[in-house]
């Protein structure tokens, strides 16, 4: 364990694991509040052509990458107030163009592409020291900005008039909301690769709603699953020998489907309790 | 002194389909006033417009004021409140989330107004129908709105619960000086509990006190010939 710390790759990996474990998660409320997990895997699959564009033009893949799915959110929100077409179908084909636009790109690469793997499912050892910084200034501004707002973001994702009523800004916030997640989200890249990274907004907020019986305590346990599943993850991928990204998600899966097992017993033997008769 | 609402000229348009159409009144401080027309008439649309959740044409003037400024006074409790129901948000947080006045009124006391105390750390995923419809209007309560705009906020609600309902509007009404402005199907509480009255059906058909203008005729305008006042006594 102490030597494992030691390697400067894991290190690094350690720390991302907690940062955007924690963001992504948070986040992750909003999201399945607001119905918005389509949007964010779509996000995340198009910033493939975003890396993509980053690694031909010898620039940052990060960056571009980042640069490529913020705007790719503008164009969505913005085809979703002016256009009379539904929200799945304009992220459906953004987001599938945007992903075979980054398969292309990095095809006209000669040889062999290592690169595409470690996009699409996530690659720990491709972290590097300047990716690690931008990875935790980005998720601290994010995480202030949420926080500060926590109030005004959750009025919006239970309800749009409620929002407006209560002097919130809805298309504003709307907006933000969509950017801060297309950005959260490619950080997330290096992790858990593009096809995977949706998974960590998404499987610990689900656990925590099977039991949480309020806001407060819902906010609580989604970080702290999100943390626990991402390190867990994390160091299981290293004994095994296995790409992390996808430990990380098989291991969220697991504490899902077992919390949602003890769950469903407990409610059961409880119900049972209720009604002696049968 | 100035009207507390005055709508001019106003109208609005959807895709395809015209729901108001040239409608102008005032309303004065202080009155309960009900907004009633069949189905489809117009009524959820005149809120909306008023308080500037639809696009519309005209002139519409709450406190002498744009909206925007006095958004901060006005309760509403929308028709529809539909939300993920299986969210875990207890009702203080639910009412917490939107008030932002320091002004505000205790929760327990709202609470106990509209006979929900001891439901603060109720999941409002889990309130029944009525539950549901009185904490939105502690909702809407909370901060000590100067005018509330209710859109059927009894529906669903019990015999008791009505006349408490009827009783909390009138004493916000006589004690506080909060306007109310009403949708309601309720033509015999309409009746006893509100000063005055709009009739829609997509233009407005007649306004004025609810005695003298809810007459036979005007229902029978609105509803058809099976409406007739006799059916719901007011004694
Ligand atoms: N968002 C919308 N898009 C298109 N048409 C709409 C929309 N909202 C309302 N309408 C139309 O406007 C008209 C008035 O609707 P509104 O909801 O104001 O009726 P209402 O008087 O509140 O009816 P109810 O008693 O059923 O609540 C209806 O014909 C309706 O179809
Ligand atoms: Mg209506």
């Amino acid at each position: 364990m102490i030597e494992l710390l030691q390697l400067p790759f894991m290190q690094r990996a350690l720390i991302a694991c907690l940062v955007l474990g924690v963001l992504l998660a948070y986040l992750g409320i909003f999201v399945t509040l607001r119905k918005m997990a389509f949007f964010s895997d779509g996000v995340a699959h198009a910033a493939l052509a975003g890396a993509a564009i980053g690694l031909l033009t010898r620039f940052s893949p990060l960056i571009s990458a980042l640069i490529f799915s913020m705007l790719l959110a503008c164009l969505i929100y913005w085809l979703e107030k002016k256009s009379s077409l539904s929200s799945d179908a304009i992220i459906g084909i953004l987001f599938t163009s945007g992903m075979a636009l980054g398969i292309v790109l990095i095809s006209l690469r000669k040889g062999y592409q290592p690169e595409l793997l470690g996009y699409l499912f996530g690659n720990i050892l491709a972290i590097r020291r300047q990716d690690l910084a931008l990875i935790v200034i980005l998720a601290i501004l994010i995480m202030a900005f949420i926080i500060r707002h926590k109030r005004k973001l959750t009025l919006l994702a239970l309800d749009r008039e409620m929002a407006y009523m209560a002097g919130v800004n809805p298309d504003f916030y709307q907006l933000l909301i969509y950017v801060m997640l297309a950005c959260a989200l490619v950080l997330g890249i290096r992790v858990m690769g593009v096809i995977l990274v949706s998974a960590i907004l998404i499987v610990p907020v689900s656990t925590a709603r099977l039991f949480s019986r309020s806001f407060k305590t819902l906010t609580i346990w989604t970080a702290v699953i999100a943390e626990s599943v991402m390190i867990g993850g994390l160091l299981l991928s290293y004994y095994l020998n296995l790409p992390s990204g996808a430990v990380i998600v098989l291991v969220g899966s697991t504490v899902f489907s077992l919390t949602f097992i003890a769950h469903s017993l407990r409610r059961q033997r409880r119900q049972k309790r209720q009604s002696p008769t049968n | 002194m100035p009207p507390v609402l005055e709508v001019k000229d106003l109208t609005v348009r959807f895709a395809g389909c015209t729901a108001l159409e040239g409608v102008s009144f005032t309303i004065e401080k202080n009155a309960i006033i009900a907004v009633i027309g069949p189905n489809g008439s117009g009524k959820t649309t005149l809120l909306k417009a008023i308080l500037g959740l639809v696009p519309f044409q005209g002139e519409i003037r709450l406190f002498s004021k744009p909206l925007r400024q006095v958004l901060p006074q006005v309760g509403y409790v929308p028709q529809r409140f539909a939300f993920d129901s299986t969210f875990p948000l207890t009702v203080e947080e639910f009412i917490n989330l939107t008030c932002r006045t320091p002004e505000k009124l205790p929760l327990g006391g709202v609470l106990d107004e509209v006979g929900m105390k001891g439901f603060k750390g109720k999941l409002i995923g889990e309130l029944s129908g009525g539950q549901l419809q009185r904490v939105l209007l502690a909702h809407a309560l909370v901060h000590r709105p100067r005018i509330l705009f209710l859109d059927e906020a009894t529906s669903g609600i019990d015999i008791e619960g009505l006349s408490d309902f009827y009783s909390t509007i009138q004493r916000l009404n006589r004690e506080h000086g909060v306007t109310v402005m009403m949708v309601s199907h309720e033509i015999s509480m309409v009746y006893k509990f509100t000063d005055r009255i709009i009739c829609l059906n997509r233009d407005l058909i007649s306004h004025g006190e609810t005695r003298t203008a809810l007459t036979r005729e005007v229902l029978k305008k609105l509803y058809g010939d099976s409406a007739d006042l006799r059916n719901h006594s007011h004694d």
